[in-house]
């Protein structure tokens, strides 16, 4: 089924947002981004209403998952806090759970582990109901994104892409995602921002870009299909140009397509959609800037991108019609399949 | 003000002069004093396309526009590094940092140029860059090697247009990626009688050549020649082979860290001036994910300069500068980046001639502002002119007799800078 989505509102966001996710009953929607809260929005099928925000991070909020059966929210921040919350208040929290920048959370199908990965280049595995540790694993270096199935399968800075099993702790596969990965003079372009299986596990994605020149990188979105069983990739697709940037967020729709956003360098990103199946995106939306996250609801009707105010990038001191010198913003634009 | 007008020439003290006049002439005030100046040398790091000062040197941890990333104590107490900078965090004792740079222009292509010129009023003549400045105003020194080197990626070669109105002489001569010029040693079929026998052709070549040209043009071509007698000699400093495993690797493997050896090695040689270059500083796009790249190289690199200057001493007759032509912006765009800043940004310098462990100027909570003393670069550029004892309200250039101020006339030096 090819999906045709339909923007029905939009809401503003006094700041920017890097991830949202929806709760198990679709609800609330929660979003981290450039600031050290978690904002929170009521949902009911439309209307996005502001509840109070989550906080008592540090520098950006950079992570959050939430529990797949209680109302239970994991977030992070790039201080390296994990906490964990009901409604507003921090059931567990670990200050440090990484030394840095935690990059990505997942959470186990039935809700028991949390997995994280950070800058500091370790996996850890928590309790998800007391935050106690459980494992870890010092990974390499800068951990950038991770997902759960019976192993926890995570991918680093230069794209190289492992499962590791917490329990036997040991490595059970490997997958070559050095397409996401360049050395540009002193910078290492690291590519891959998402991990998503599909095909009931059969096929892992790995999802980002593949960089072509550091400082302003021009760059085009790119998703690598691995076969699961052998290791092997078996087909990557790239969308539109190397203007068009990072894929940021992957999720699959229950009818089984891709659903991707992009922020781009010069271009703008894009909202896309892919059926596995193919190569090449059978729809696209053009009209949001840099977009950054995408929550799909759990009635598979409804999901929500948040892009960037337009001209949002300006060299010197662009100031607002007020004489302020004012931050970038997140509209979120709500849409029905 | 009462300029007293005086040329170059003025501090002008030759090797010859030197080797000619025998060590009684030492007792004499003035050469003591030129013996003095000839010391002094510079390290001039160059961070092209704008090092974001929020990641570095001025953090603003936990705020709008703070970014991701904490800050770190440095060894000044109540001094914050960002924490990308754990190695010079514990060398800050030996940087004087000034927080308050406040320049005119966000964009490279002019940028650049009117930050390493120091952005002098109009004068309808192009400056010379700051190396070719110091080139000039304190010559190559005993070491006689060429007074202005520039160590980049990439290519290398002669560039005469970064001396200005000095003339080519005064241009700097690049080694692209630290290597020596194509050609540099005597090729082994030519014999040393050979090679005298072709130069002194050549001189009575360049006798009838310098007949029928501009002295400025006669004396850059005469310059080259004997930059290139003086390199063959000390084809050796751009040799980092020989150095301990632990040095190259203490300085980085990747090309930053290894140019920065390059350049310890030419400041031990005795190079006047050494310009050391890193470009892809200009992210407007994944600026966190490549700050956390590139950052901890520079400061890998960097802090392992200073660790060796201090070693052999001659942190204590360096003048160390690092900077880029602007910062970056505190708000951050939808591609995840930082764009060009020149309102509130910062330098850092160190070694001779400046206060050690010293932050200077202070920007407002979210680093939009300055907030105390704003500087110009002409500011700094009369501060690096005083650090290396030359009075910069004093001493001119002689633009082909016309009498032109080395640093912006109506700009001060920064004193609580200077030591």
């Amino acid at each position: 089924m090819k999906l045709e989505p339909k923007q029905i509102a939009e809401f503003k966001s006094e700041r920017q947002i890097s991830a949202a996710r929806f709760n198990a009953d679709g609800a609330v929607l929660a979003a981290v981004g450039y600031e050290p809260t978690v904002r929170l929005w009521a949902f009911d099928g439309k209307n996005l209403t502001p509840l109070p925000s989550l906080t008592g991070f540090h520098g950006y909020s950079t992570a959050l998952a939430f529990h797949p059966q209680q109302p239970r929210l994991f977030a992070a921040d790039s201080w390296g806090q994990l906490a964990c919350f009901e409604g507003e208040k921090a059931v567990w929290r670990h200050e440090t759970a990484h030394d840095g920048w935690l990059r990505q959370i997942a959470i186990s199908a039935d809700g028991s582990r949390v997995a994280t990965c950070g800058k500091d280049g370790f996996i850890r595995v928590w309790n998800a109901a007391d935050g106690k540790k459980l494992a870890e694993h010092q990974a390499g270096e800068d951990v950038y994104a991770l997902t759960m199935t019976d192993s926890i399968t995570f991918g680093d800075i230069r794209g190289r892409v492992e499962s590791w099993n917490a329990d036997l702790k040991k490595k059970t596969r490997s997958f070559d995602g050095s397409p996401l990965y360049k050395l540009d003079r002193i910078q290492d372009l690291g590519g891959l921002r998402v991990l998503l299986f599909i095909d009931g596990g059969r096929t892992l994605l790995a999802a980002g870009t593949t960089p072509q020149n550091g400082a302003t990188p021009q760059s085009i979105p790119t998703i690598l299909f691995f076969d699961v069983a052998s290791g092997k990739l078996t087909k990557t697709v790239t969308h539109v140009s190397n203007k068009e940037g990072y894929v940021h967020d992957l999720v699959q729709h229950r009818s089984g397509c891709l659903m991707a956003v992009s922020s781009g360098t010069p271009g703008s990103g894009q909202l896309f959609l892919l059926d596995p199946a193919e190569k090449q995106a059978f729809h696209d939306n053009k009209k949001m800037a840099n977009c950054h996250a995408l929550a799909l609801h759990p009635d598979g009707k409804h999901f929500v991108v948040t892009s960037t105010n337009r001209d949002s990038n300006g060299n010197g001191k662009s100031l607002a019609k007020d004489g302020s010198y004012k931050t970038n913003t997140s509209p979120l634009h709500v849409f029905e399949v | 003000m009462s300029h007293m007008l005086c040329t170059p020439r003025d501090h002008a003290f030759s090797r010859r002069a030197f080797l000619g006049g025998g060590l009684s002439l030492l007792a004499s005030p003035v050469l003591a004093e030129a013996m003095r100046q000839r010391d002094k040398q510079v390290l001039f790091v160059w961070l092209d396309g704008g090092l974001s000062q929020l990641e570095s040197w001025d953090p603003k941890p936990n705020t709008e526009f703070g970014g991701p990333f904490r800050s770190i104590p440095t060894s000044v107490p109540g001094i914050h590094f960002g924490e990308l900078m754990p190695k010079l965090a514990k060398q800050a004792h030996k940087l004087c940092v000034v927080r308050s740079m406040c320049t005119k222009d966000n964009a490279h292509s002019s940028g650049v140029d009117r930050i390493q010129r120091g952005d002098p009023k109009n004068r309808g003549v192009p400056y010379p860059h700051f190396g070719a400045g110091v080139a000039k105003l304190l010559g190559p020194g005993a070491s006689g090697l060429p007074p202005y080197v520039w160590i980049k990626p990439g290519s290398g070669g002669f560039k005469a247009e970064d001396a200005g109105f000095l003339g080519p002489k005064y241009g700097s001569l690049a080694f692209g990626d630290g290597k020596p010029p194509d050609n540099l040693l005597r090729h082994p079929d030519i014999s040393a009688e050979q090679d005298t026998a072709r130069n002194e052709l050549r001189a009575m070549l360049d006798k009838r050549f310098a007949a029928k040209r501009e002295k400025r043009v006669v004396e850059a071509n005469a310059s080259v020649f004997d930059m290139a007698e003086k390199l063959m000699a000390r084809a050796d400093i751009f040799d980092t082979s020989k150095l301990p495993e632990r040095d190259r690797e203490r300085y980085g493997r990747h090309d930053f860290g290894q140019h920065m050896l390059v350049a310890r090695q030419m400041l031990e040689a005795g190079v006047r001036f050494v310009k050391v270059t890193s470009y892809g500083w200009d992210t407007h796009g994944d600026h966190f994910n490549a700050q956390s790249t590139m950052i901890p190289k520079f400061d890998q690199a960097f802090s392992a300069m200073l660790e060796d200057l201090e070693a052999s001493g001659l942190l204590k007759t360096t003048l160390v500068i690092c900077l880029s032509e602007f910062g970056r912006t505190p708000r951050i765009n939808g591609h995840v980046g930082r764009d060009h800043w020149p309102e509130a940004w910062s330098i850092a310098m160190a070694g001779h001639g400046v206060k050690h462990g010293a932050v200077i100027g202070e920007t407002n909570d979210k680093g939009t502002e300055v907030k105390s003393q704003p500087h110009d670069i002409g500011a700094a550029f009369h501060t690096w002119y005083q650090a290396l004892g030359i009075d910069s309200h004093h001493v001119e250039f002689d633009n082909a007799g016309q009498p032109l101020p080395i640093a912006h006339d109506e700009m001060m030096a920064i004193k609580e800078a200077l030591a």
